[in-house]
């Protein structure tokens, strides 16, 4: 089985501004956001990239 | 921390939460509201702007929460045609530019005035269910956590809404039903404290740009780029970017604020309640899908939501069955317009900036009675009859 890509949420403050659009979008609800904190559960997550996306300042990567 | 005892407990403490927590205390429930954050409308995640017809239906008086009531909005196409749209022919559509932060607080105000009870820096970490039915959340508060039973749990916890996934409702949204938003507040700018200003086409692919002015020189400068239409991260920021470079009346301003969201432009959800608990606002998806505002339409449901649910609690009945009140009352009050601009989305989003141009130049040119959709396809139609073929499905 070939290995997940590896999503990176850069969620110290240099890029993310905490607005939730990752949130609200993630279609399998694994991404969490307390006020200064954006986690996500690597075993739920399918790297679909949506949040990718729907990222308004782009502070998700995924390679 | 001992566990508590509510009628009805509210998730979120934006418009539709407070406004729901008040409603529901009028009509005689004890009501327990709690905010995640340490303070109620901030941080401000909106463009402030909004109508004003409906303020008085849902009991909100007008105060120090607006900064500026405009004439009109002008509508500008690709090349930059505008329409302008004003109070004569939109009726009451248009209306305030508000400091969201102090109209939040001034609804819960009004829901304290009204008892409701308000705790700060308390998140619902999971609902509690008991044989199939909602019946309170466990929350966390300053770190404690601990259970608040209620017969009847209101979710308004906004777009990043996890309280009705946590219940099984779906709120799932597609990639083309949101917008990714990102806006600057920008001092020093040429804008005009008359109009919201909006610019359509390819400067935002299946959004627009926002020009909602605070005062003289002040104002939000915003953008909402349809999801499914972005190409590469950050598309929002880096297409907001090009349109204030491109207009030296905002590349001379220079930003104070910065703010950023997911805003949903669906279609109306097929259930908002289940036993125990009703959903409403941003949670829902009620935001207008064409224009992207949610306030009206949140403060509109929650105060069905709210009433129902203390005529549920008096009754001892707050069954699915019994939240058909309030399902049926926000649908026959907002469904139609909600359904009706999700399909006109679903047809703007995909012209041409060249067809964008003749819609806006046919308009600009006319002088149009009252604005509806068919007086606006006679406009186009008139001068470029090639044009409203794309539209056939409203004539």
């Amino acid at each position: 089985m070939p290995s997940k890509k590896s999503l990176h949420i850069e969620s110290s403050g240099q890029l993310c501004i905490y607005c939730g659009a990752c949130v609200g979008i993630c279609p399998l609800n694994c991404i969490y956001l307390d006020e200064t904190r954006i986690t996500f559960d690597e075993k739920v997550c399918t790297r679909c990239e949506i949040c990718v996306k729907a990222c308004p300042v782009g502070a998700i990567e995924i390679d | 921390m001992t566990d508590l005892k509510t009628d009805v407990l509210v998730i979120g403490g934006g418009p539709a939460g407070s406004m729901a927590a008040k409603w529901a205390a009028k009509a005689g429930a004890k009501v327990l509201l709690i905010e995640k954050r340490q303070e109620i409308g901030s941080p401000v995640r909106c463009g402030e702007g909004m109508s004003k017809d409906w303020l008085s239906e849902v009991g909100i008086t007008p105060g120090r929460w607006i900064n500026v009531e405009v004439e009109g909005a002008r509508i500008y196409s690709p090349s930059e045609k505008v329409f302008e749209i004003n109070e004569k022919h939109a009726g009451n559509e248009v209306g305030y530019v508000v400091e969201r932060d102090g109209f939040d607080k001034q609804l819960a105000i009004d829901a304290a005035n009204a008892g409701v009870e308000i705790k700060l820096k308390t998140a619902a970490t999971a609902i509690l269910k008991e044989g199939g039915r909602v019946v309170g959340a466990k929350v966390k508060e300053f770190g404690l956590t601990y259970e608040v039973r209620a017969p009847v749990t209101i979710g308004a916890d906004g777009f990043e809404s996890q309280v009705g996934r946590w219940a099984g409702l779906p709120t799932n949204i597609a990639m083309r039903d949101m917008d990714t938003c990102l806006q600057y507040r920008m001092t020093n700018v040429d804008c005009d404290v008359r109009y919201c200003d909006f610019y359509l086409g390819k400067v935002a692919p299946g959004g627009y740009v926002w020009i909602f002015p605070k005062a003289e020189g002040l104002a939000n400068v915003g953008i909402g780029v349809q999801v499914s239409q972005v190409t590469s991260p950050a598309d929002a920021r880096t297409y907001l970017d090009r349109w204030i470079e491109k207009h030296p009346g905002y590349a001379k301003g220079k930003k104070i604020d910065m703010v950023g969201g997911g805003v949903s432009i669906s279609p109306p959800l097929k259930h908002t309640v289940t036993d125990g608990l009703m959903l409403v606002g941003d949670a829902a998806r009620m935001i207008d899908p064409l224009t992207g505002g949610g306030i009206a339409n949140g403060c509109i449901a929650g105060k069905i939501c709210g009433t129902v649910a203390a005529d549920a609690v008096r009754t001892g009945n707050p069954s699915k069955e019994f939240f058909q009140q309030y399902e049926k009352g926000w649908r026959a009050r907002l469904e139609e317009k909600l359904y009706r601009n999700w399909l006109a989305k679903e047809k703007l989003v995909s012209l041409s900036d060249e067809t964008f141009d003749k819609v806006i130049d046919a308009l600009a040119g006319v002088k149009l009675q009252k604005l509806n959709v068919h007086n606006i396809l006679k406009a186009v139609r008139d001068k470029y009859p090639e044009v409203t073929k794309e539209f056939e499905a409203f004539l």
